[in-house]
């Protein structure tokens, strides 16, 4: 039986608690939103007392379900002072699904200036002070936790950043091998959440667990068999090699950042800050250069070499997605992974085109415990502001290095968050919604997406519905005109079956390969459906977590105003297409209009 | 297809432009097929097969496992990789 472990942080308790009959189905995404919204003031401070945070792996992590050891973190966001679900690989979900936890939720917060962790193991959960463990880089502190605690655990807290309640502070995961905390749910400044209870981990430590039991056990075997085999099959979700030893499945060779050059092509590739679809420099920091960097070094420093691609980001992943870019002239470890958003945020967004100056940015973000998609933004504000030039790597290093300063003003601005930097800069072209910066695809040659940035639940986030490829074919309305596709209906479909993986705790990539194969969708609603052993539909489930989202933020004080885009993107066009975003408020009102 | 190509770097073929050629022409002129492809562009729009090329277009190949990572081709009406779905709005 499925349990949840309740924190009490103003007086350092615990309890356990049977998971309630009205919350049996709910997990990942739908577990952290429902509690969120039934339990959280919606006017209460992200940073004070009266937020929760609430922790729950998917709810087949821990089976043998393929791809499905996600983590879901949610709690009133400090960035958006909405709703906010952040999902994530690591190591985490999985051995809290062994453990039998459905939940953690984490109220009040301590007296005093003591930092503390958290230690769960089977039935038993410890609250203690680790001082030793503040204000370290997390590459160090992820070391010193697993010589702390030898049973290799699951790691999630905050960093540096979160510790000083900064906005873009995300909350880190280790990842499968401990060499790198870059296991992120990045987004939201949840990581500051942490910080404000003054929680710098949680330490999983599975040992005595054991894989969850589905109700109906040959359903459940069926099914993950038969989403296996359309996974592997599919090109884009499928294993590294053919048959003939060729490159097969995309992600696994190239990664997310695969799309770096393919979105550059169709001109939706924000550069410079959102001034160009087209970047000449993408080739240069794209997924197949990475892939090309990590054959370099294995061929020149053999086993020693460090590099990955087709790597797993959480144990029961078969689509390996992640990556290690490697330094070039050792061939170690530099950062992993390197993701298309941080690549992009990171690199394109800010004129970057030398892959190990991107890769740098990358590591310190992780070192500091920064969301990348959040920093590069910010970063880009100070370029916007000509504070650095655009395309300065060395100088974008240099600004982010003075965040270890907890002094210096500049650090603190620069993990402060796109919209907060923006504005103390001067600068008119902040790219927000409900105060989280947009991720890398423009809105204005894609307008699937744009419609999917302006009304998410969770701000500007490409995840809570990802319509790209009807909207880029409809670009020119060459073949017919966009209009003609019912782009409410679209966003709508999609961030509702977003929303119900996301509770699955089967990973959001898997929709790349179900939503084409439908021995893959049966494969993935058989295993929810089998391990539950009820019929759950799909768009309902989803739809009932996005409701919840909805109504927490109505009440926080959201409207349908804040279901838009910032101004720039209706007035300047953007070139190569030389297209504003032209979608009427009337139409991105129907996308929740009878919800 | 173009020697001393790296992947981190955009490759450039310059091609003889023959009028009226639509896509699928202009692949097979290649010595390429259809299944080795994912999905590609002329001047950024994804195109299709019937798709006509224009004097001095630039027409992007991308092979068969990059496309646009989006899934539900057959709901969103994608254009050149999937030709055996029900439902092409396009």
């Amino acid at each position: 039986m499925a349990k949840i472990l309740r924190i009490n942080m103003n007086d350092l308790s615990y309890k356990w608690e049977e998971v309630p009959s009205k919350w049996e189905t709910l997990a990942g995404r739908a577990f952290t939103s429902t509690i969120v919204s039934e339990e959280v003031d919606p006017k209460c401070h992200p940073l004070r007392e009266k937020n929760k945070i609430v922790i729950s792996p998917g709810l087949l992590a821990g089976t043998k379900a393929p791809s499905s050891g996600r983590l879901s973190v949610g709690a009133k966001s400090p960035l958006t002072e909405g709703i906010k679900e952040a999902n994530a690989g690591g190591l985490t979900a999985t051995k809290l699904g062994r453990l039998g936890i459905r939940g953690i939720v984490i109220e009040g917060m301590p007296k005093g200036n003591d930092w503390y962790s958290i230690i769960i193991s089977k039935d038993k959960c410890e609250i203690k002070v680790t001082n030793e463990y503040a204000g370290l880089g997390l590459y160090d502190l992820t070391t010193k936790i697993w010589k702390d605690y030898p049973n290799k655990p699951g790691i999630i807290g905050c960093g540096i950043a979160g510790q000083r309640l900064s906005k873009a502070a995300g909350v880190f995961g280790n990842n499968i091998e401990n060499t790198d905390p870059g296991r992120y749910a990045g987004r939201g400044g949840l990581g500051a959440v942490f910080g404000s209870k003054r929680i710098v981990t949680i330490i999983t430590d599975d040992s005595e667990g054991k894989a969850p039991e589905p109700k109906d056990s040959d359903k459940f075997t069926e099914s993950i068999t038969k989403l296996r085999e359309a996974l592997r099959a599919h090109p884009v979700t499928g294993k590294l090699k053919d048959d003939k030893g060729k490159p097969f499945g995309g992600l696994a060779n190239y990664g997310t950042n695969i799309l770096q050059n393919i979105i550059n092509e169709a001109g939706g590739l924000p550069t410079r800050g959102f001034k160009s679809g087209r970047f000449e420099g993408a080739a240069k920091i794209s997924g197949e250069a990475v892939h090309e960097i990590v054959d370099k070094t294995r061929e020149k420093f053999g086993d020693s070499a460090e590099g990955r691609y087709g790597h797993a980001c959480h144990p029961a992943c078969v689509m390996r997605c992640s990556n290690v870019v490697p330094y070039e002239d050792t061939g170690k470890h530099h950062v992993g992974p390197l993701e298309y958003e941080t690549a992009w945020a990171l690199g394109t967004n800010l004129g970057i085109d030398k892959l190990q100056d991107v890769a740098e940015l990358n590591r310190l973000c992780n070192d500091l415990g920064l969301d990348t998609i959040e920093t590069g933004n910010t970063i880009a504000m100070f370029m916007e502001a000509g504070v650095i030039d655009f395309g300065d790597g060395q100088a974008a290093i240099e600004l982010l290095k003075k965040a270890y300063d907890e002094k210096s003003i500049e650090g603190r601005l620069v993990c402060s968050g796109t919209k907060s930097a923006g504005e103390a800069l001067g600068v008119t072209r902040i790219p927000v919604v409900k105060g989280q910066a947009l991720p890398a695809y423009d809105p204005r040659p894609i307008r699937g997406i744009g419609v999917t940035y302006a009304t998410s639940t969770m701000g500007a986030d490409h995840t809570s519905g990802y319509t790209i490829a009807a909207e880029i074919l409809g670009v020119k309305g060459k073949v017919t005109d966009p209009r003609a596709l019912d782009k409410a209906e679209l966003s709508r479909a999609f961030q509702s079956t977003t929303a119900y993986i996301d509770s699955s705790g089967y990973c959001l990539f898997i929709a790349f390969c179900i939503l084409d194969n439908d021995d893959g969708f049966a494969g993935m609603k058989g295993s929810v459906d089998a391990f539950l052993g009820k019929d759950i539909d799909v768009t309902e489930y989803g739809l009932a977590v996005l409701k919840k989202e909805r109504e927490f933020n109505a009440k926080a004080g959201f409207t349908n105003a804040d279901d838009r885009l910032p101004e720039f993107f209706y007035t300047e066009p953007l070139p190569p297409h030389n297209v504003t975003f032209d979608v009427t408020d009337e139409e991105l009102d129907m996308v929740y209009k009878d919800l | 297809m173009v020697k001393g190509s790296k992947a981190s770097e955009d490759t450039i073929l310059m091609v003889e432009f023959v009028k009226g050629e639509t896509f699928a022409e202009f692949i097979r002129r290649m010595g390429l097929t259809r299944d080795e492809l994912g999905d590609c562009f002329i001047d950024g729009t994804l195109t299709r097969p019937q798709s006509e090329l224009r004097e001095g277009a630039r027409v992007a190949l991308f092979p068969f496992n990059m496309v646009l990572l989006c899934g539900g081709q057959h709901l969103k009406g994608h254009g050149y990789t999937r030709d055996d779905v029900d439902v092409d709005y396009y």
